[in-house]
């Protein structure tokens, strides 16, 4: 059979081993299986940034009709990815790294890091900069809410947090406490980590 | 008829008449006293120097005959470089006629061999190689180090940006025949019918291979009833092989979501990869 790769109606590009009917079942051979991770990943972390999904659980497989829909089934050739699959998947990518797991202390949802928190420390602080908001007290709520859509919109706040705590580290950011919870603010510092 | 002076001799032995008389006079002057053992020795020495003259215009005629051949290929080669280079027809036929007169247009005593020197053939056939092994590389991953010759064919033409029919099975076979001293294991193998080319290092077994065969008849998708069906064997042995596959030698994906049987396997280099 011919596969090949595949624009979902959203407009994302997926790669051709997504249209391999074996793709969709949980490899036994174990240098197999981490190829067919790291293509899940690739294919979960990428859909993710496309259509700025943060946060992933294993229910997303069991249940149809949710944002997942375009990557965890193939009508094409009648297979999806079966729940007990995508927690091994989830599993292997917060080893990796590439997740975290949200809320901690269980393993059916996980926060998706499709950028590492140093690379959101990065966006923030120049989004601080180019919006002119230097040296001002910020809420969270601002920063993750604004009136002019930023690259930050609806970052999840426990993201926001280790970008923040980044840029702490290097002296470009300070968490304040004000009237109604913490705000923060943040220092121009040209120096990267 | 006592011939003393060597040179005349030689002179003597060049009109062939003399020669059939000169042995009977030796005999009949008899082969006693030092006299006769000295006549004995001149003429035999005679002999041998007669024969390295002979031998020396026969070597002297050939070295000619190949310098001759050696200008007219080069002028070919000068001539038809391009041609041969570009014309993936021409260079079969090249290939051929350097086949049935004995010439491997790659081997040679210089690196790379004088011919392919002339024709920057060697050239161009080690790239392709190297291409080759480009392209088993980036897809063992997914086809477990067994490539249909097709796909190789196709992925490397794509990897050169040529149109398909320019780089033929013809050049790849060849060029992987030349990938052999690097100890790679790039080998091509026929598995019924199709050409395969394998590079990794690992001996199919005799099911293993059948299995193959079967599995690329059928778009890569193989299951347990094929086998027992087409070669009559056991569901045991149909399973082992499988297993094998799959398990240790990982050539084999398994697919728990079939819709016919339930669990397939699939030989990824069975399958066609579009990317």
């Amino acid at each position: 059979m011919s596969v090949a790769a595949h624009t979902t109606p959203s407009g994302y590009l997926l790669p051709s081993i997504h249209s391999a009917p074996p793709f969709f079942t949980k490899q036994i051979n174990p240098t197999t299986r981490s190829i067919a991770d790291d293509h899940w990943a690739r294919i979960i972390l990428g859909y993710a940034r496309h259509r700025r999904l943060f946060t992933l659980r294993v229910e997303d497989a069991e249940t149809s009709g949710n944002d997942w829909d375009e990557i965890f089934r193939n009508e094409r050739i009648n297979r999806r990815l079966l729940p007990d699959h995508l927690a091994s998947l989830i599993s292997s990518m917060v080893t990796n790294n590439l997740a975290v797991y949200e809320p901690p202390k269980q393993t059916r949802s996980v926060l998706l890091y499709w950028r590492r928190p140093e690379e959101w420390a990065d966006v923030l602080h120049s989004w601080v900069a180019s919006t002119g908001q230097m040296n001002t007290i910020m809420t969270f709520y601002e920063i993750t809410d604004p009136p002019v859509e930023s690259p930050l919109s609806s970052l999840p706040i426990v993201i926001l947090r280790k970008a923040i705590d980044v840029l702490s580290k290097s002296g470009r950011a300070q968490i304040i406490a004000i009237a109604d919870g913490e705000g923060v603010r943040f220092f121009p510092g040209g120096s990267k980590i | 008829m006592v011939v003393r002076n060597r040179s005349a001799l030689s002179a003597t032995l060049t009109n062939s008449p003399y020669i059939q008389s000169l042995k009977p006079p030796m005999h009949r002057l008899g082969g006693v006293g030092i006299g006769a053992f000295e006549r004995h020795e001149q003429s035999k020495r005679s002999f041998a120097e007669l024969s390295n003259a002979l031998s020396q215009a026969q070597v002297d005629h050939l070295h000619s005959q190949l310098n001759q051949f050696r200008t007219a290929l080069t002028h070919f080669a000068s001539t038809h470089r391009d041609t041969i280079k570009n014309d993936p027809a021409f260079r079969r036929a090249f290939q051929q006629m350097c086949l049935s007169i004995g010439v491997d247009p790659l081997a040679g005593p210089r690196k790379g061999g004088w011919w392919a020197e002339l024709l920057g053939l060697g050239d161009w056939q080690y790239e392709l190689g190297v291409q080759i092994v480009d392209v088993c590389i980036s897809t063992r991953e997914r086809n477990g180090g067994i490539i249909e010759l097709k796909e190789l064919v196709r992925l490397v033409s794509k990897l050169r940006g040529v149109d398909a029919g320019v780089v033929t099975e013809d050049d790849v076979v060849r060029s992987i025949k030349t990938l052999q001293p690097l100890g790679a294991g790039y080998q091509v193998v026929e598995l019924n019918g199709t050409k395969m080319v394998r590079s990794v290092v690992k001996e199919l077994d005799r099911d293993q291979a059948v299995v193959l065969g079967l599995a690329h008849e059928a778009g890569g998708r193989i299951v347990v009833d094929i086998l027992v069906v087409r070669l009559g064997w056991t569901r045991e042995r149909s399973q082992a092989a499988l297993d094998n596959m799959l398990l240790r030698d990982g050539l084999c994906w398994i697919d728990e979501q079939d819709e016919e049987s339930g669990v397939s396997y699939w030989i990824p280099s069975g399958m066609q990869w579009d990317e």
